[in-house]
């Protein structure tokens, strides 16, 4: 984990919750991105444009970076290459902005090809009106001349601007190759279940939570598995569970392309666990939940959505059955729990697995040879066995998927 | 579960010399992501000469509902009305209104333009405009 401190500039006259939960979310986002937030700083004036915050509090900001021996400062306001650069001079520290610290967790959470084209293409439409002045600021001690300064200012941007075009062709003609991941991970027996939600509503907590929990299989599979996916059984049947960036709120319209190829995961799955943050106020949360029904529309493929409804240790009982009063159409499944105190995590669990992919049950009768043997263990690895009597032939009952009782379809005994 | 009238207009676009609308209004019961029931669907053709404005549409809207014996919010999309603020919409009709936000009101909005244009398709051929 990397040590870093996070800024943010408000407007004077700003909303004061709103201000909170902006910082809140950055927070949320630095972590996302492996690192521990060490120290946090909060300006209210208007931008400055050498440095965003105040000359002062810039210098204060490197005694403290130099104190807490943070590796990195992040400001939650978009930042000029200027102000980069002026304030990685006076701190001695890499600093980024709020954008460039989303697409850094979108380019490690990129799986897939298209997703990774698309983070590209979003860093290079984000670096282009930047181009010429990080040209300038690097080749500061040069001076201009034949095929000096302004040479290679332009040839910079005009190389960007040919990554742009390049990157876009290649986006028309490549379509989505995940359907193959879901398809295998199907075969290996896992339902999947992709948490989901805005950054900040105690998605990555309640993942922890699951999987701590969960009894955690084999580690062979892990190496077909991004670090935010682990696997976990609830009674017996296996799960690959999914945490996900979250949604972000105030997104620039060229990252939402980025933003979309991240959630390949979400419409991948055969359930989505919805969570939301209770603590907030109704008119957000109602929005929020708004939005992420317009982001799941037509998307995935009929997908059954659990919501879990989180934070509720931070509220008393009859506001909460308000807020649920008042968001209810908008939730689907609903489930109270709390990830930080453990209230409901049972139901919850419980709940996923009455609305996991349906399994069949069957009672069958194997021949007692060395054949049957091998498949009994095979059926133990498939599905779940509820009952094994050896005698003359192997009795079972077993429940597994669709795919599974069809292949042992000629042993079945039948009921009549 | 959640009673809504979920409201499409077809044929706001010139043909000719009028505007040759259909609007169908759809009465279900949802839950959040799901429709649960069908209760009744009430369809109205409208015509006029000129391009319908924002109050004509409530008009219309109002008109065709009033066909339907269920109770339930108006359910409409943001384009229908131009795209203009919920609370300003809301003042215009005279009944409870809203715009679309969970996934089984979108379903419902759905469910309704497919009826509004298949019906006004219909009446285009049997009326022989192209």
């Amino acid at each position: 984990m990397r040590k870093a401190i996070v800024v943010q500039r408000n407007d004077p006259n700003a909303d004061e919750a709103e201000n909170e939960r902006k910082l809140a979310e950055l927070k949320e986002l630095a972590h996302a991105s492996d690192y521990t937030v060490v120290g946090s700083m909060v300006q209210s004036r208007y931008p400055d444009r050498k440095y965003q915050v105040g000359r002062g509090k810039v210098e204060e900001l490197a005694e403290l970076v130099e104190a807490l021996e943070a590796e990195k400062v992040i400001f939650n306001n978009q930042l000029s290459t200027t102000q980069i650069y002026n304030i990685s001079e006076t701190c001695k520290c890499e600093v980024m902005d709020r954008f460039q610290l989303i697409l850094e967790i979108f380019a490690a959470r990129a799986t897939t090809r298209r997703a990774k084209l698309q983070v590209e293409l979003a860093k290079l439409q984000y670096e282009l009106p930047k181009a010429k002045s990080i040209v300038s600021l690097l080749k500061k001690e040069e001076r201009p001349g034949f095929m000096g300064l302004g040479g290679y200012e332009d040839s910079y941007e005009q190389d960007i601007k040919k990554r742009i075009v390049r990157i876009r062709t290649e986006l028309m003609h490549s379509c989505k190759g995940s359907e193959s991941l879901r398809t295998f991970r199907h075969e290996r027996g896992f339902s999947l279940v992709a948490l989901a939600g805005y950054t900040n509503a105690g998605k990555s907590t309640l993942f922890q939570l699951l999987v701590k929990e969960g009894t955690i299989v084999e580690d062979m599979l892990f190496t077909t598995l991004s670090p935010t996916t682990r696997s976990l059984t609830i009674n017996q049947r296996k799960v690959l569970l999914t945490d996900t960036v979250g949604f972000i709120e105030d997104l620039p319209h060229w990252m939402v392309d980025a933003f979309r190829s991240t959630l390949d995961e979400i419409f991948l799955a055969d359930m989505i666990l919805l969570v939301v943050d209770m603590s907030d106020p109704v008119d957000v949360i109602r929005q929020k939940l708004a939005v992420s029904h317009d982001i799941f529309w037509k998307r995935t493929g009929g997908a059954t959505i659990v919501t879990a409804l989180n934070k509720t240790d931070l509220l008393p009982d009859e506001q909460l059955q308000e807020k649920l009063d008042a968001i209810s159409y908008l939730a689907p499944n609903p489930v109270m729990i709390s990830a930080v105190s453990g209230q409901g995590i049972d139901e919850l669990k419980q709940l996923l697995y009455k609305k996991l992919p349906k399994w069949e049950h069957s009672h069958i009768s194997i021949p007692m040879s060395e054949e049957g043997m091998s498949m009994v263990s095979w059926l133990y690895d498939e599905g779940i066995v509820h009952s094994i009597e050896y005698g003359d032939s192997i009795i079972m009952e077993i429940e597994a998927r669709n795919e599974i009782i069809q292949k042992v379809k000629q042993f079945e005994i039948s009921s009549e | 579960m959640f009673p809504i009238i979920a409201v499409d207009i077809s044929g706001r676009h010139r043909i000719g010399q009028g505007y040759y609308m259909v609007c169908a209004a759809v009465a279900v019961d949802v839950s959040a992501s799901h429709i649960e029931s069908v209760s009744q669907i009430a369809i109205k053709p409208f015509l006029t000469a000129s391009p319908p404005g924002v109050a004509d549409v409530v008009s219309i809207i109002e008109t065709t509902v009033a066909e339907i014996k269920y109770p339930g919010t108006i359910i409409v999309e943001h384009g229908d009305l131009y795209n203009q603020p919920e609370w300003l919409s809301q003042k215009m009709f005279s009944r409870e209104f809203k715009y679309q936000e969970s996934l089984s009101e979108r379903l419902a909005i759905e469910f309704a333009h497919h009826v509004s244009l298949s019906s006004r398709n219909l009446l285009m051929k049997e009326l022989a405009i192209d």
